[in-house]
C-alpha cells in the first residue's frame, strides 16, 4: 500500500529503498517503492520537478548536512535512547534526564528547569533556548548511530520527521532550536560549518531531490 | 540558644533559672582518668570547668551540651538518646546545644575519628543516672519515704506503694541542693528502653522545612559577603592584580589581597567583598590576577604515581611493623606475587561548600561556621592573629557534611583576616569550584604488595606504601613511618601470618592532603584486602574461608559467619560474582560482600551489597545503618566514578560536572546487619567505608577473572 | 524594583535582573532553606518550585521569576506535614541534611505528577539531586512511603 502524502505536502513523499529498509518498513506495514539508480543513490520517487533533480549534487550536499547533524550540537538532543547526550564528547547527560512524552523531560527533571530561555553565562553551565526539548516520544528522530543513508531517509519520512513536507523541512533550517546549535554557550564547539553554509547544503540537498547516499558510503558515528 | 560561652552562673541568670534548675556537669579532676560528676549549681563548684553538662529546668526540659558538632553522623540524635535512657525521660524532652571551641574546657573537640559516641557515652550514662538518683532522692524527701520505694519513669518520680508522683520540674529546686551521689549503678543493656532502639532522628524536622541553620545560612547584623580567588596552584602568592572590572560590579565594596594559613604554610588570594554573595562571586570572576608560583614543584598526576612506583621498586622505606622475615622468603621463593595497587586523590566535596562568618571587633573575634574542630580553630587563630584564646569565640552551626575537610583551619582563618581588613562581619563563601580545586585532598597512594604462598598457606606478606603523610601537615615527624600504615588492616593478621611486614616509603608533594572519611583505611583497605584475595586465589582457597583461617578471633568469626549467612555466600550461582573484604578502623570491624553480574550490554552491575558491622555497644541501630549505607555510597563514588587529578600543579576537576558524584540511579540495594555484643562502643561514621572497594573489585575478579588494581575503575568498561 | 511572589507573599527587591533567583532568595529576601551547592545546575540543592516546576534557582535569573509563583522549602507545607516531610521524618532520611531542601522540592513534583511512582520513576525524577552523605536508599524508601500516605490520605503516620 502506498503512503498517502496528504500531510506531507503535494510535492513530497518519503525516500525509500527496497534494499535497506524494506524489512523495517514492511514490519510496520508499509511497502516500499524506491528505485535505485545506477550510481547507487536512492532517488525520491515522487513529484520532484525534473529540472531540480540532481542526485550527485543532492548527495554531496547531504554529506555536509550529515556532518552538522552528527556534531554534538545536534546529535546530543537526538539520542538513540531516551536520555540526551552532553558535551563535545556526547556522553550521556550526567543527570539522566528522560525524554518524556513531549520531549520536555519528566517530573522534577524537565529541560526548562535548568535550560533557561538563553544560555547561562560561564563554562559548563546549561545552554538555553525558550523551546529547549528533545523530539517527542512518538517521533524520536534519532540521529545518534545513523548512517548518512539512514538519516537522509528518516529525515524525508513524514512518519518520522514530524509530518514535515518539503517546504516545512526547508524552513526548519532556520528553526530557533536549530539555530541554537550556532550559539552553544561558552566553551562548546560549534558545528563544523557556519549556519549559512549548513542552510545552503540543507536546501541544496532537498531542492535537488533529497537523495539519500548509498548505504555503505560512510560509517555512522557510534 | 546561645549559651555555652557564658559562665554557668551567667547562663543560669540569663535563662532565669538561678537556683531553679538541676545542673549537673562532668569534669576531669587533675590527674584523674575518669570523669567526675558534680552538682554544678552549688556555689563552690562554679569555678570548675565542665566538659559536659545537662540541665533540667522547672518545666522538666533537659538541655544537653555536646562538645562535638553535628555533621550528619547523628550526635543530635544519639547523645540525647543516651541521656534520656538513664535519666528516664522521653527523648523529645532532651534538647542539645553545641559547645563553642575551647579544648581547655571540653578536651579534644574534633568531630573526627568516629569518636562522638564512643568517646562520651560512659560519662553521659553516668550524668543521666546521677540526675535521676538526685531527683528520686528529692522526691523521697518530700514524701518522707525511703529512696528505695521510689522509681523514675517518663520524666516523673513515682512512689511505688502509693502511686503518688512528681514531675521532674517540680523536683529540680530540691534536687539542686543535694550532693551528687557517687557509685551510681548503671542499667544493664537488657534493661534499656531507649538505647538500642531505632528512634527517629531529632534533627529531621529542622532539615525538612528549611529551618536548620548551616554555616552558609548564618546571618549577623550588617554582615557583608566575600568571595576569594585563590592561587590555583594550592600554594604560592599574588604577584599583582587588577580589580578595575571587579569594582565596577554593583554591590562590590572592596577588593584586597588576603593571606590564609594552610597549616604551617600560607596561600594567597584576592578577596572581593560585596553586599551580597552574587556580587562577590561576579567580582571574583572579573579579577585579573598574576600569580607568583615560584619555589615549589608543579606536579601532574602521572608524575606523582610514576615517582611513587619508581621509589617502590628500590626503596624499602621506614618499617612500621614486622613479624618474622618476609624478605628472605620472598627472595628465595620460586614463585611470588608482586603487584602494585594504586588509589586516587579525592576531594571531600561536602554538599555545603566551605564558608565561614567572622566578626572582628578590635580586641576580640567571633566566628560562626560549619567547623569540625572548633578548639583547633580557636588555638590557631589566636596565634595567627595575636589574640588571647578566650577572645576568639568559635560558634558551631550544623555542618552540611564534613568528612574531614571541615577540620582544617584555613577557611575560618581567611574569614577572620577579611573581617579584620574591612572592620565588619563578613561571610566568606567558597564557590563549588573553590571547594573542588583547593584541597586538601585524600592523598593518592601506590602500594607494592609482595607475597608467597606455599602449601596453601601465606608464607610471606610484605607491603610498602608510598603516598603523602597527612601527619606531616600537622608537624608530624618525618623520620618515622606513617602511623596509619596499617589502618584498616585487621590486627589478627599479624598474629596468624608468620612473616609479615608493612613499611612506608616517604613521599612528598606540595599538594595539601588531609583526612578523608575513614582516612588511610579507605586506601589501605583496598590494597590489603584485594591482595588477600589474590593470595587466597593463589592458595586455592575460598576467599571468605581464608579470612576465617587467618583471623583467629572468636568475635571476628561470629561476624564472618553472619556475613556468610546473610549474603548467601555458600549458595553463589553461576554468572554471579561475589567478593568479600573485612576492614577495621576506629574500633569497628566491618565485613562486606558485594554481588555483581554482567548486563546484556557488557557492563558490570552491582546487584547487592551486604555489610556486617560489629561496633559493640551502640545507641541507635538505624543511625548506624544510615552511616554504613552512606559510607558505601561514598566508597562507590571513590571506587568507580570520581578522582582528583593534577596538571601542571593545578587541580583539573572544578565542579560536579567533572568531579561526578554517584546519583540515586547508581545505588545498589544495601543491607546492613549489626552484631550484638557487650563490647565497648566502636566508631560508626567511618568504618563502613573501606571494605566496599575491595569487596567490589574482588567480586569483579570472581565474575570476570580481571583483577582491578587501580582506582577508580569504570563498571562500564571492565 | 522586581516584584517576586514567594510562598504566597510579595517581595519587592532592588537587584540586578541578572542575579540568580537563588541569591535573591537567600541574601535579599532572607530565606535560607534553599541551598547553594554548585551554581551550575548540577546538584539540585537549590531547587524551588516556579509555577509548580522544579526550577534550579542557581541558574534562574530573577527576571525570569518575576510575577511567577515561587515556592521554597519554607513554603512546601504549613506545618512541616507534606507527606514527603512526614515520610522523611519517619525514615530518618537526612544525615547532614544540606541537600534535602532540594531533594524534597524535586520529590514533591514527582508525587504531584505521579501518585504511585515506581523505582524507575524515582530514578527519573531524582537523578538530578546529589547527596554526598549517600542517603539515596532512604530517599527512595521515603518517596514510596509518602506516596502511600498520600494515596491513603494519611497526614501523620503515627
Amino acid at each position: 500500500m502506498k503512503r498517502n502524502s496528504e500531510t506531507a505536502g503535494r510535492y513530497f513523499l518519503p525516500v525509500k529503498t527496497i534494499s535497506v529498509l524494506a524489512v523495517i518498513l514492511s514490519a510496520i506495514g508499509i511497502m516500499s517503492f524506491g528505485i535505485k539508480n545506477k550510481k547507487g543513490v536512492t532517488k525520491s520517487n515522487i513529484q520532484f520537478e525534473n529540472s531540480n533533480r540532481d542526485s550527485i549534487k543532492s548527495v554531496k550536499a547531504f554529506m555536509d548536512v550529515y556532518k552538522v547533524l552528527m556534531s554534538p550540537r545536534c546529535v546530543n538532543c537526538h539520542p538513540s535512547g531516551d536520555v540526551p547526550l552532553q558535551g563535545d564528547d556526547s556522553h550521556l547527560h550526567t543527570m539522566f534526564p528522560r525524554r518524556g512524552v513531549d520531549g520536555k523531560g519528566v517530573y522534577a527533571m524537565k529541560c526548562a528547569n535548568c535550560h533557561q530561555p538563553a544560555n547561562t553565562p560561564g563554562l559548563n553551565t546549561p545552554p538555553g533556548n525558550p523551546n529547549w526539548h528533545l523530539p517527542p516520544a512518538n517521533m524520536k528522530l534519532v540521529f545518534q548511530g545513523r548512517t548518512p543513508h539512514q538519516l537522509a531517509k528518516q529525515l524525508m519520512d513524514p512518519k518520522q520527521n514530524g509530518h514535515k513536507g518539503k517546504e516545512q523541512l526547508i524552513a526548519h533550517a532556520t528553526d530557533a532550536l536549530v539555530l541554537a546549535a550556532w550559539n552553544p554557550g561558552d566553551g562548546r564547539a560549534l558545528p563544523p560549518m557556519s549556519h549559512e553554509a549548513f542552510k545552503k547544503a540543507w536546501t541544496t540537498w532537498i531542492e535537488n531531490g533529497a537523495y539519500a547516499p548509498k548505504p555503505s558510503k560512510v560509517k555512522a558515528r557510534p | 540558644m546561645d549559651t555555652n560561652t557564658l559562665s554557668r552562673r551567667k547562663f543560669l541568670k540569663s535563662t532565669g533559672l538561678t537556683g531553679a534548675a538541676l545542673f549537673l556537669g562532668c569534669y576531669f579532676p587533675a590527674s584523674a582518668r575518669e570523669a567526675k560528676i558534680l552538682n554544678a549549681a552549688q556555689p563552690e563548684t562554679t569555678e570548675i570547668e565542665l566538659n559536659a553538662w545537662i540541665l533540667i529546668d522547672t518545666s522538666g526540659k533537659v538541655t544537653l551540651l555536646s562538645h562535638r558538632a553535628e555533621m550528619g553522623q547523628g550526635v543530635y540524635q544519639s547523645l540525647p538518646q543516651i541521656i534520656a535512657e538513664e535519666l528516664e525521660v522521653n527523648l523529645n524532652e532532651v534538647n542539645i546545644i553545641f559547645a563553642k571551641g575551647d579544648n581547655k574546657k571540653y578536651g579534644n573537640q574534633v568531630t573526627g575519628g568516629s569518636s562522638s559516641v564512643r568517646g562520651s557515652y560512659k560519662n553521659l550514662l553516668k550524668l543521666g543516672a546521677t540526675a535521676r538518683e538526685m531527683l528520686i532522692e528529692a522526691a523521697a524527701k518530700k514524701w518522707n519515704v525511703a529512696n528505695e520505694e521510689c522509681y523514675a519513669e517518663a520524666g516523673h518520680v513515682i512512689h511505688k506503694p502509693s502511686g503518688k508522683k512528681f514531675h521532674y520540674g517540680e523536683l529540680v529546686v530540691d534536687a539542686s541542693k543535694l550532693e551528687a551521689p557517687k557509685n551510681i549503678k548503671l542499667k544493664a543493656r537488657s534493661e534499656y528502653k531507649i538505647i538500642g532502639k531505632p528512634l527517629h532522628r531529632q534533627d529531621t524536622p529542622l532539615k525538612t522545612n528549611g529551618t536548620a541553620i548551616f554555616g552558609l545560612d548564618k546571618r549577623v547584623p550588617n554582615m557583608l559577603y566575600a568571595a576569594v580567588e585563590r592561587n590555583p596552584r594550592l600554594r604560592g602568592v599574588v604577584k599583582s592584580f587588577d580589580d578595575s572590572a571587579a569594582l565596577k560590579i554593583p554591590g562590590v565594596k572592596k577588593v584586597f589581597k588576603v593571606r590564609m594559613g594552610v597549616f604551617s604554610t600560607y596561600r594567597e588570594g584576592v578577596a572581593v567583598v560585596a553586599d551580597n554573595t552574587w556580587a562577590a562571586i561576579q567580582g571574583k570572576k572579573a579579577l585579573k590576577i598574576e600569580w607568583d608560583d615560584s619555589g615549589f614543584e608543579h606536579l601532574s598526576t602521572d608524575e606523582i604515581y610514576k615517582r611513587q612506583q619508581e621509589d617502590l621498586k628500590t626503596k624499602e622505606g621506614l618499617s612500621f611493623r614486622k613479624v618474622g622475615d618476609p624478605d628472605s622468603i620472598i627472595q628465595q621463593a620460586a614463585k611470588k606475587i608482586d603487584v602494585v595497587y594504586q588509589t586516587p586523590y579525592q576531594s571531600h566535596s561536602c554538599m555545603e561548600p566551605l564558608n565561614c562568618v567572622a566578626h572582628w571587633q578590635g580586641d576580640k573575634l567571633e566566628i560562626w561556621g560549619p567547623i569540625q574542630a572548633p578548639d583547633w580553630v580557636q588555638d590557631y587563630i589566636s596565634k595567627e592573629m595575636n589574640l588571647p584564646r578566650e577572645n576568639v569565640i568559635v560558634n558551631l552551626t550544623f555542618l552540611g557534611g564534613g568528612f574531614g575537610r571541615k577540620a582544617f583551619m584555613d577557611y575560618p582563618h581567611e574569614a577572620s583576616v577579611i573581617s579584620k581588613e574591612i572592620g565588619a562581619p563578613v561571610q566568606v563563601v567558597w564557590t563549588r569550584e573553590d571547594d573542588a580545586t583547593q584541597g586538601p585532598y585524600r592523598p593518592g597512594i601506590s602500594y607494592r604488595c609482595e607475597g608467597v604462598v606455599a602449601n596453601g598457606e601465606i608464607s610471606a606478606f610484605k607491603v610498602r606504601m608510598a603516598g603523602q603523610n597527612n601527619g606531616h601537615w600537622m608537624g608530624g615527624k618525618k623520620d618515622i613511618a606513617n602511623r596509619s600504615a596499617t589502618e584498616g588492616f585487621l590486627k589478627p593478621y599479624f598474629d596468624s601470618m608468620k612473616n609479615i611486614s608493612v613499611a612506608d616509603v616517604p613521599f612528598e608533594t606540595p599538594i595539601p592532603t588531609m583526612w578523608w572519611r575513614s582516612v588511610y583505611a579507605s586506601t589501605n583497605g583496598f590494597a590489603y584486602e584485594s591482595f588477600m584475595d589474590e593470595l587466597a586465589i593463589a592458595a586455592g582457597k575460598d576467599p571468605l574461608e581464608l579470612r576465617r583461617e587467618y583471623l583467629k578471633d572468636e568475635r571476628l568469626h561470629r561476624q564472618i559467619d553472619k556475613l556468610e549467612e546473610v549474603s548467601g555466600w555458600k549458595n553463589r550461582k553461576k554468572n554471579e560474582g561475589f567478593g568479600v573484604a573485612i576492614t577495621e578502623c576506629f574500633g569497628t570491624p566491618v565485613g562486606q560482600v558485594v554481588k555483581v553480574s554482567k548486563q546484556k550490554d557488557g557492563k558490570i552491575k552491582i546487584d547487592k551489597v551486604w555489610a556486617v558491622v560489629d561496633c559493640g555497644w551502640y545507641v541507635n541501630p538505624d543511625t548506624i545503618k544510615a552511616q554504613v549505607e552512606g559510607s558505601i555510597v561514598m566508597a562507590l563514588g571513590a571506587a568507580t566514578i570520581h578522582e582528583i587529578t593534577f596538571k601542571d600543579g593545578m587541580t583539573e576537576q572544578r565542579n560536579f560536572y567533572n568531579y561526578r558524584m554517584p546519583r540515586i540511579n547508581d545505588i545498589p540495594p544495601i543491607e546492613v546487619h549489626i552484631m550484638e555484643n557487650d563490647a565497648d562502643a566502636g566508631g560508626v561514621g567511618e568504618p563502613g567505608l573501606p571494605a566496599f572497594a575491595p569487596a567490589l573489585t574482588n567480586a569483579v575478579y570472581d565474575l570476570t577473572g580481571k583483577r582491578i588494581r587501580k582506582l577508580p575503575f569504570s563498571l562500564a568498561t571492565v | 524594583m522586581i516584584s517576586l511572589n514567594i510562598n504566597q507573599k510579595t517581595y519587592q527587591v532592588d537587584v540586578s535582573p541578572d542575579m540568580p533567583l537563588l541569591w535573591v532568595i537567600r541574601d535579599i529576601v532572607g530565606l535560607t532553606g534553599t541551598k547553594y551547592g554548585c551554581g551550575v545546575a548540577q546538584c539540585g540543592a537549590c531547587v524551588v518550585h516556579m509555577n509548580g516546576e522544579a526550577a534550579r534557582s542557581c541558574v534562574t535569573k530573577v527576571s525570569r521569576a518575576e510575577g511567577q509563583a515561587i515556592v521554597t522549602i519554607e513554603g512546601l507545607s504549613q506545618n512541616n506535614d507534606h507527606p514527603l516531610q512526614t515520610a522523611w521524618n519517619e525514615i530518618s532520611v537526612p544525615q547532614c541534611g544540606y541537600c534535602h531542601s532540594g531533594q524534597l522540592m524535586s520529590a514533591a513534583v514527582l508525587l504531584r505528577e505521579n501518585p504511585n511512582p515506581t523505582d524507575d520513576d524515582i530514578d527519573a525524577a531524582m537523578a538530578g539531586n546529589i547527596c554526598r552523605c549517600g542517603t539515596y536508599p532512604r530517599i527512595r524508601q521515603a518517596i514510596h512511603l509518602a506516596a502511600e500516605m498520600q494515596r491513603k490520605g494519611i497526614k501523620n503516620k503515627n
